[in-house]
């Protein structure tokens, strides 16, 4: 009898080892990509990936928090001492013109979509939207008077460049691809109409044989996000 | 009883290892292959309390030993660039077969013969 407690205990030990071993095991699978590394250095890569990817949230998490610290900081000390609430406001009004804030309101939406090549006839390279095109109908818009933009969720800001980058596009050194939704806020009848002159880039753009999609909001919902780099100038400085 | 050791542990391990932190990716190989030799032990161990044989130092020494040679075969086989974990796998799970062959025996026989037990006395 004694012999089969200690051979009960015994085999009740291993198995709290046993399924330990599978729950973290299962726990790790689960959380890592389905599909299966073949080699040590694969499997080592996607670790750093995820490692990193991790640490990114933290970091970016971190900045987030700070940001509203520093939000509440300000707003009591420009509470407290009336020579910083001028101060406050002529921030807020700086953040605004540099898009370092969410902002909402009415206007524009435009969604330019790769045309399909088995329809349409005619050159191979314009039935796809290129960066040249978002350049173009991004300039048409600020010419109308938007006074925020934004390229599937990249804000456009005065230093923002378009570029091409095989069959991604650039904006703010992140990769975009189709389809792209611009969206602008402005008075939106200007807007419409800014994009829509009969001649304009838009109309040669649709021509071409990509598929144009133009959504005139009048209600304050379109939502820009903020410009999530950072100002930096290195080379100039204040001429006095 | 043996039974309902297992049970408990396998829950209690259960529990812990859902508290435990995830391991690294490139680990959880190793961890997979030293997984299935402790089930063959554990297999291994409830056929041999049925046989009779159940030896404390044999069932120890082979849980540890058998997780660990498979380990480090598996290790070998990445650095060689042979899939030799895939061995350790086939005997394992053969031998989980022929233990729960004589598991299964085991117990047929003996609801086969209370089966009988209860028909004679009927007869009675």
């Amino acid at each position: 009898m004694d012999n089969k407690l200690k051979i009960a205990i015994l085999l009740g030990i291993m198995c709290l080892f046993l399924s330990a071993g599978i729950a973290i095991q299962i726990k790790t699978v689960s959380n890592s990509s389905t599909t299966v590394g073949k080699t040590l250095v694969e499997n080592e890569l996607r670790d750093s990936v995820l490692r990193w990817k991790q640490k990114y949230e933290n970091a970016y998490e971190t900045l987030e928090t700070k940001e509203d610290e520093l939000n509440e900081l300000r707003d009591n000390v420009s509470s407290k001492d009336n020579n910083y609430s001028g101060l406050s406001n002529r921030l807020y009004n700086y953040n605004l013109l540099l898009g370092n804030t969410e902002v909402i309101g009415k206007g524009l939406i435009i969604t330019l979509e790769d045309g399909d090549s088995s329809i349409i006839k005619g050159f191979a390279t314009d039935y796809i939207v290129h960066d040249g095109d978002i350049l173009e109908i991004v300039n048409s818009l600020k010419n109308a008077g938007a006074e925020a933009i934004s390229v599937n969720g990249q804000r456009i800001i005065n230093n923002t460049g378009i570029t091409c980058a095989g069959n991604v596009i650039l904006i703010n050194g992140e990769k975009i691809g189709a389809p792209f939704v611009i969206r602008a806020i402005g008075a939106p009848n200007s807007l419409y109409s800014g994009v829509k002159i009969p001649g304009g880039y838009l109309e040669l753009v649709e021509k071409g044989g990509v598929q144009v999609k133009i959504e005139q909001v009048d209600k304050e919902t379109i939502v820009i996000p903020k410009y999530e780099g950072v100002y930096k100038f290195k080379y100039a400085s204040i001429y006095e | 009883m043996i039974y309902l050791a297992i049970i408990l542990g396998c829950l209690l391990g259960a529990f812990l290892g859902s508290l435990a932190p995830v391991i690294s990716y490139t680990y959880s190989s190793y961890l997979s292959i030293a997984i299935v030799a402790a089930l063959d032990t554990v297999f291994g161990g409830i056929a041999s309390v049925i046989k009779g044989n159940f030896d404390l130092k044999i069932f120890l020494s082979g849980f540890f030993g058998n997780a660990l040679l498979s380990i480090g075969l598996t290790y070998l086989g990445e650095k060689l660039n042979v899939d030799i974990y895939l061995a350790a796998i086939v005997v394992f799970v053969g031998r989980m077969f022929t233990n729960l062959a004589i598991i299964r025996r085991y117990y047929i026989d003996k609801w086969v013969s209370i089966i009988e037990k209860r028909k004679s006395k009927k007869a009675n």
